[in-house]
């Protein structure tokens, strides 16, 4: 009658080679597929284009190496991370309630629809001039750049989360007379939980576009800034390197609301 | 109390109760008209009429969840125009919450009812053995078959400490012999604790197997078309209620209700 989880029992009495780094796992895909795509790169430099164009992994990773060394990475990384971040964290902060709100009323929600929409549809990189003139080339203009990236992603998500909850949840409770704030934290809140991560998840990459850009735009620090300073050196291994460090960061982000989702949302 | 208009000994009174739902564009739908009928203190009643008819909607405003456009509902003797205390619902849906354990969910409806904090998790470990869930307590809803969820949130009904249960076709998505073996349990619980029942079904053989009283309604708008007493003794035997005289009495005369021109 119960359909609990149950594990399949490995046949007995027999190790086979695959088990110790099974090819079936996706981690050793994933690590084939990364070489493979490593290794194509490195041919492709050695015989059939001047690395002066694409650059190569061998290159990538000595820059790494050395930037590692006299601290530019670092110095470099930490900025743009922290203005992605500070951005993300404030997207989330202001979007969530403001989705929530507007599910809760219908009559706002329909007004503004437009223009959020329309906001949301602006291409937001174009705001960066402005933002470099009212918040300066420092740290706010950044921050400013990645929220304007994230906030309608949170804002959007929320506000659908709230709309899809289940309504005999919430009139269940109200038969037991549950007040309106036992009500938002028995189901309100675990009910967006999953939007919200999956905010995040998409926020990464935004947030890092918005922090970049910013760099590009207005700055004398960060990974934007440093692609971009390469590039005018015509040194495309350092554009690579900026670029290798922003997947790598994104990468990592990835992985962390992953491991957060499987703690959180294990009802699922 | 106050207890002027009402029999002491009814738990919820409904007197020509009218509701109507609005059509944008169009005159109101009459869903319920001038219903009435009482349930009595520890007493099971059933309600039984074609589908669609407006039992559940009657179940919603005696929860306080939609109100009248006419008539009056008293529970204890006070009318209803908010939720009132100590009445709870159960769907035909779980409505379980699914990030919540069994435990958790259950404790919800102990918690809402009133249960003081130190006396919750023993309460809610006897209902987990009443109704046969050990070794649950730590799953999550999704991880449980319909049968289970459908004892959880009896549960969490249950741990509600109601007066008056309002069950709206609580078995009514369940395989044949689960809803069989829940309606014996749901009259075990009641046997020993007699709270006042209301249980809405389309099942007329449910509706006899389980019920005291048995009220009636025509195809929508909902009016009381007939109202029977259950002359069986209990505990009731489906095998042997088969080929009872009382029972298929009780059986053609609703049948002949329920296709009844209205």
């Amino acid at each position: 009658m119960a359909s609990v989880d149950k594990v399949t029992p490995m046949p007995p009495g027999r190790v086979r080679l695959g088990s110790i780094m099974p090819l079936s796992s996706v981690a050793a895909r994933r690590l084939i597929l990364f070489f493979a795509l490593v290794a194509a790169w490195e041919f492709t430099a050695e015989f059939l284009v001047n690395e002066f164009w694409s650059s190569r992994p061998s290159e990538i990773v000595m820059r790494l190496f050395s930037m590692l060394v006299d601290g530019t990475l670092w110095r470099h990384t930490s900025i743009t991370v922290l203005e992605a971040f500070a951005g993300l964290l404030l997207g989330a902060v202001v979007g969530t309630p403001l989705g929530i709100w507007l599910a809760n009323a219908p009559k706002a929600s329909e007004t503004a629809d437009p223009f959020i929409m329309g906001l949301y549809g602006l291409p937001r990189v174009a705001l960066a001039p402005l933002f470099i003139l009212w918040f300066g080339i420092g740290l706010l203009s950044k921050i400013m750049m990645s929220f304007t990236m994230v906030v309608f992603v949170f804002l959007l998500n929320s506000r659908e989360g709230v709309r899809t909850v289940d309504p005999d949840l919430v009139d269940l409770m109200r038969s037991m007379r549950a007040k309106s704030l036992y009500r938002a934290r028995k189901v309100l809140i675990p009910a967006i939980v999953p939007w919200i991560l999956a905010s995040f998840r998409l926020g990464i990459g935004l947030s890092l576009i918005g922090a970049v850009v910013g760099e590009l735009v207005g700055s004398s620090r960060g990974l934007g800034w440093y692609i971009q300073n390469a590039g005018g050196m015509l040194d495309t291994t350092g554009v690579f390197t900026g670029l290798v460090v922003l997947m790598v960061i994104a990468m990592l982000a990835n992985q962390m609301i992953a491991l957060v989702e499987a703690r959180v949302l294990r009802w699922r | 109390m106050e207890m002027s208009k009402v029999n002491a000994d009814n738990r919820a009174v409904i007197e020509d109760l009218s509701i109507s739902f609005p059509r944008p564009g169009d005159e109101d739908l009459l869903v319920v008209e001038a219903v009435s009928f009482t349930v009595g203190v520890g007493e099971f009643v059933a309600v039984v009429g074609p589908s669609g008819c407006g039992k559940s909607t009657i179940l919603r405003v005696l929860s306080g969840l939609l109100s009248a456009n006419g008539g009056t509902v008293l529970i204890d003797g006070q009318e209803v125009s908010q939720t009132p205390d100590h009445v709870g619902f159960m769907f035909q849906k779980d409505a379980l919450l699914p990030w919540a354990t069994i435990d958790e969910n259950i404790t919800i409806g102990a918690e809402l009812g009133g249960v003081p904090l130190e006396d919750r998790p023993a309460l809610v470990a006897s209902l987990i053995d009443m109704l046969g869930l050990a070794g649950f307590e730590k799953a999550y809803p999704k991880n449980l078959s319909g049968g289970m969820r459908q004892r959880v949130s009896l549960g969490r009904l249950l741990a509600y400490q109601p007066t008056l249960m309002l069950m709206d076709e609580p078995f009514g998505a369940l395989d044949y012999q689960t809803k069989i073996r829940m309606g014996r349990e749901l009259l075990r619980i009641w046997e020993a604790e007699r709270r006042s029942i209301i249980f809405v079904t389309h099942d007329i053989e449910e509706a006899i197997r389980l019920a005291d009283r048995i009220v009636v309604f025509s195809a929508r708008p909902a009016r009381v078309a007939a109202e029977y007493i259950v002359n069986l003794s209990r505990p009731r035997n489906l095998s042997e209620m088969r080929g009872n005289a009382e029972f298929n009495r009780l059986t053609h005369a609703i049948w002949s209700d329920l296709s009844m021109p209205t």
